[in-house]
């Protein structure tokens, strides 16, 4: 009874001098914090890793209309339509909503092409789900679908994907 | 004879700081000491297991996350291995690893969360910050790996959706030698401390028989003196391969089933993780991060139950298959829904103070709960 | 302040009787004390709770308004004047409206005894100590009054045991006090700073070994009845939501937390003038600015500061360091070691002052051994700590 009264006030004295020593050095630590948005080492999609997967973005020159994203969507955010041209099948509108997406990434991986991705975006906050609506098709233009050579099937992937690359640099002010 | 008196009815939640999500609590109270709580859950529920029968098996990975965020990763693969199983699917055994690798840094982040938020929820909210200085470290490298910090949809079915990035490995090793110090310093911080143990220690305490009548899964079973983890005991993906050892309340404050020892099972869990983590960075062999898998998923007509150890333990998924393109029926069993069950059993004659310290301590997620 | 009443009187309102005089001197000083020395000691030491908080778990803390964030609570401060001023339809309004003025009157009157340096003193009573606890006690009051007044179950669960834990704890301050009142033979706070002297071994501190205990039990009850952490069971954000000022907002919010910060600073003043030596400065040091110069008052202010920080510093750093005890325990700490172990000081003290009353210094001189090897242990267990954790050194503080 007695032992365990001058015990008690033992351990907590000793556990209390434990905690204080922790928390003081912690005091002399480097903090972690990350100074966003103004005073970052570095401006912030540069840190952002290579896979970050923040917000979509369509390369519409290398985009064959094939509708398999439209299809892997689970909540259906993103609508393809297409029109019948005199000179084929031609896109109308590519829009993604991104008020809904939930960036799971599942669009991107049956993309023939590589033309649908992710960018290391993710500041596009805004004020109405109107403007959250990712549209690559200006309205009242039509685009008309890039069509994978035939040439080698077995490379196709790789080559597109150069391509794509080549295109998007193009591309790039139109972004 | 003596002043009537009448007991108070709280509300506490769904507003609530220490609810942990938006759970309800009736608590009937007489002052500090509560005659009854009374858990009132559905206020997150989101129908994640009717989604499933709309959408196709691939479809439906993101939404597990959803099911329980805070180990989304354990999650995933649960619904990977049902799905699998189902179609008869043989995945690549580095994909398997992957998979662990993955499931075990979660597993870590999660209990150092839920270790956080029981020292929170007593009142020091030095742990908790200095928890989520750790966690984020991992999301970090969950960035690196999948891109995403916390709704990780890494794993498919078949395999996972990306190999390791260039460097992972060395960047998780040396983040495991900054965390070892980093656990010894916390248990320093928290468990040792005096006021944590008395606040902890001999609080809803849960004995061995009613964690197995009322089902308790995971850490919380294991606290109460049950050696039990199917990871061990009804092994799946590459666990045979590896060494741990499954820690189990010895009730070092003197009862068994304790608040204490509930959190003093998740410390030794998080190290028994990095010594997996170790082994399997080890072990990993080169090959596919993804098999075979069919363009269209349509398994035969049949059901399926798979169970796998999550964080908060034993995570079950039931789907049953009609053989088209989407799902029957899913049904996910978690272990929040059945640690809820026991609070109202416990709760009676705790004091207000202990209640929030006992349900911090069963690490009950909120979404989980209600899916 | 009577002779600056008299001063004033016969210079420029002579026109008016003396005593309209005097009150209005005791406002204009009053005012002059609220708002030129209270409100910014108080939003001063939010600042630096904060940014003690901040780093201690590895952040930075407010650091935008100002230079380094300084302005901080002023920001907090205006913004708390324009919000709404809520009031629950089911409150008891005038309980609810004056709750925390009487809340923040108990923490502010007490500035009125506080001696900042040998002159520099608003009243100088002769029963200051008895003063600083009964005008600590009527902070309960306002308390109980916000948890009632606020017609909120979890705001009077907070006030009761607001009420419970004040009262407990005012007899382990008031026992722990009397060990130095004893030593002093005065209850005037001036008096027991001048029986002390500038250098730690004139201290009571240090004095005997029952001071040396007593000045721990002063601060674990000064602690709790100012109710910070670990003792903030009566707004226990966690348990009880907000507890007594759950229903707050605006202003009459802010004042709480006021009350709370200028309790923390009467906290360090009460133990340094106790058992620190208060504002004592070593004579050699006072005889090179000239002793009853402005500078030699300035210097003396400056070390009573300085010791009322390294106090206040502590008790910040155990807020974050320390989960929160539970009403039982905390009940069984007052009740059955603090209020115990106080007596047993007292009667050492008394007993020690019967046996040698001029001090014994071989003891005094054990115990500031025994104190600087616990000092200096303590900061090799930092150094460890920091080495083990492998983490950068930043010793700049303002990141």
């Amino acid at each position: 009874m007695s032992s365990g009264y001058f015990n008690n006030i033992k351990e907590a004295t000793v556990s209390l001098f434990n905690g204080f020593a922790i928390t003081l050095s912690n005091m002399f630590r480097k903090p972690v914090t990350l100074q966003y948005p103004d005073k970052t080492p570095r401006s912030v999609t540069d840190l952002m890793p290579e896979r970050s997967r923040s917000w979509l973005k369509v390369e519409m020159p290398i985009c064959t209309a094939c509708l398999n994203c439209e299809k892997a969507c689970p909540i259906d955010c993103i609508k393809i339509t297409t029109e019948k041209d005199p000179s084929g099948r031609v896109m109308s509108g590519f829009d993604i909503d991104m008020a809904k997406c939930m960036y799971c990434g599942l669009c991107t991986e049956p993309c023939p092409t590589g033309a649908i991705h992710f960018i290391p975006e993710f500041e596009r906050a805004s004020f109405s789900l109107d403007q959250m609506i990712s549209r690559f098709v200006p309205e009242g233009e039509k685009v008309v679908p890039y069509k994978v050579p035939k040439k080698d099937k077995d490379e196709e992937k790789n080559s597109a994907k150069e391509e794509a690359e080549d295109k998007a640099a193009e591309a790039e002010p139109d972004a | 004879m003596g002043i009537q008196t009448e007991e108070m009815m709280l509300n506490m939640g769904p507003q609530h700081p220490s609810t942990h999500g938006v759970i309800r609590f009736v608590v009937k109270s007489d002052g500090e000491v509560m005659t009854e709580a009374v858990p009132d859950v559905g206020y997150l529920h989101r129908s994640i297991e009717k989604i499933g029968e709309i959408c196709e098996y691939n479809g439906f990975m993101p939404y597990t996350d959803r099911a329980d965020y805070l180990s989304a990763m354990n999650a995933n693969q649960g619904y990977a291995m049902v799905v699998e199983k189902l179609l008869g699917l043989e995945i690549p055994e580095r994909a398997e690893y992957l998979r662990v690798i993955a499931a075990e840094l979660n597993r870590i982040i999660s209990h150092i969360l839920s270790l956080g938020a029981v020292a929170m929820d007593i009142g020091a909210a030095t742990p908790f910050v200095l928890a989520l200085k750790e966690r984020e470290k991992v999301n970090d490298l969950m960035e690196a790996l999948c891109g995403q910090r916390l709704t990780y949809s890494y794993v498919r079915i078949g395999g996972v959706s990306y190999d390791m990035p260039p460097g992972f490995i060395e960047r998780s090793l040396k983040f495991l030698a900054d965390f070892e110090p980093f656990m010894d310093e916390f248990e320093n911080l928290v468990p040792e401390n005096k006021i944590f143990i008395e606040r902890t220690a001999g609080v809803g305490v849960i004995t061995r028989e009613d964690a197995i009548a009322y089902n308790l899964v995971g850490p919380n079973l294991r606290a109460s003196g049950v050696d039990w983890d199917l990871r061990r005991d009804m092994t799946y993906s590459v666990y045979p391969k590896l060494q741990f050892e499954v820690p189990v309340g010895v009730g070092s404050q003197g009862v068994v089933g304790d608040s204490f020892d509930r959190f003093i099972v998740r410390i030794k869990e998080i190290k028994q993780s990095i010594s997996l983590l170790k082994q399997c960075f080890a072990q990993i062999p080169e090959g596919d991060f993804l098999g075979e898998i069919p363009r269209v998923m349509k398994p035969a007509v049949g059901e399926c139950y798979v169970r796998t150890e999550s964080s908060r333990g034993d995570m079950g998924y039931y789907l049953i298959s009609d053989g088209s393109k989407n799902a029957f029926r899913v049904r996910i069993r978690t272990g929040s829904f059945t640690s809820m069950s026991i609070i109202e059993k416990i709760s009676r004659g705790m004091m207000l103070a202990d209640l929030v310290t006992f349900i911090a301590s069963l690490d009950v997620v909120a979404p989980e709960i209600d899916r | 302040m009577e002779n600056f009443a008299i001063h004033i009187h016969e210079s420029y309102l002579y026109g008016l009787p003396l005593s309209v005089v005097n009150l209005i001197v005791m406002f204009g000083a009053a005012f002059v004390v609220l708002l030129g020395f209270v409100a910014p000691f108080a939003g001063l030491l939010s600042f630096i709770e904060r940014r003690i908080a901040a780093r201690i778990q590895c952040r930075i803390g407010p650091n935008r308004v100002g230079p380094q964030g300084l302005l901080q609570f002023l920001a907090d401060g205006v913004k708390s004047l324009f919000k709404e001023d809520l009031i629950p339809k089911v409150a008891d309004k005038p309980l609810f409206i004056i709750a925390p003025y009487l809340v923040f009157l108990g923490m502010f009157t007490s500035f009125v005894v506080l001696p900042f340096s040998s002159q520099w003193i608003v009243a100088d009573l002769n029963v200051g100590i008895l003063y600083l606890f009964a005008t600590a006690a009527i902070t309960v009051v306002g308390l109980v009054m916000a948890g009632w007044g606020s017609g909120s179950k979890w705001s009077m669960l907070g006030g009761m045991r607001s009420a419970a834990q004040i009262i407990s704890y005012e007899i382990p301050t008031g026992l722990a006090a009397l060990t130095a009142i004893l030593l002093a033979g005065s209850l005037s706070l001036q008096e027991i700073i001048a029986a002390q002297g500038p250098h730690p071994w004139q201290w009571y501190f240090f004095d005997n070994p029952f001071t040396f205990i007593a000045f721990f039990i002063l601060f674990v009850a000064l602690v709790a009845e100012g109710n910070r952490a670990p003792f903030d069971l009566p707004e226990a954000e966690t348990e009880l939501v907000s507890g007594y000022n759950t229903e707050y907002s605006g202003m009459r919010f802010l004042f709480f937390f006021f009350a709370e910060w200028a309790h923390l600073y009467v906290l360090g003043a009460i133990l340094t003038t106790l058992f620190l030596g208060g504002w004592q400065v070593p004579e050699s040091l006072l005889a090179s600015v000239g002793a009853e110069s402005i500078a030699a008052r300035i210097l003396e202010l400056v070390f009573f500061q300085l010791k009322i920080y390294v106090l206040v510093f502590l008790v910040v750093q155990l807020r974050w360091t320390v989960p929160r005890v539970r009403m039982d325990q905390m009940m069984d700490m007052c009740w059955k070691y603090l209020v115990p172990i106080g007596f047993f000081c007292v009667a050492g003290v008394a007993i020690w002052m019967m046996l040698f009353p001029d001090g014994v210094s071989f003891v005094k001189y054990l115990l500031i051994a025994f104190s600087s090897a616990m000092v200096l242990y303590y900061f090799y267990k930092v150094y460890r700590n920091f080495k083990d954790s492998r983490a950068e050194l930043e010793l700049n503080p303002f990141v």
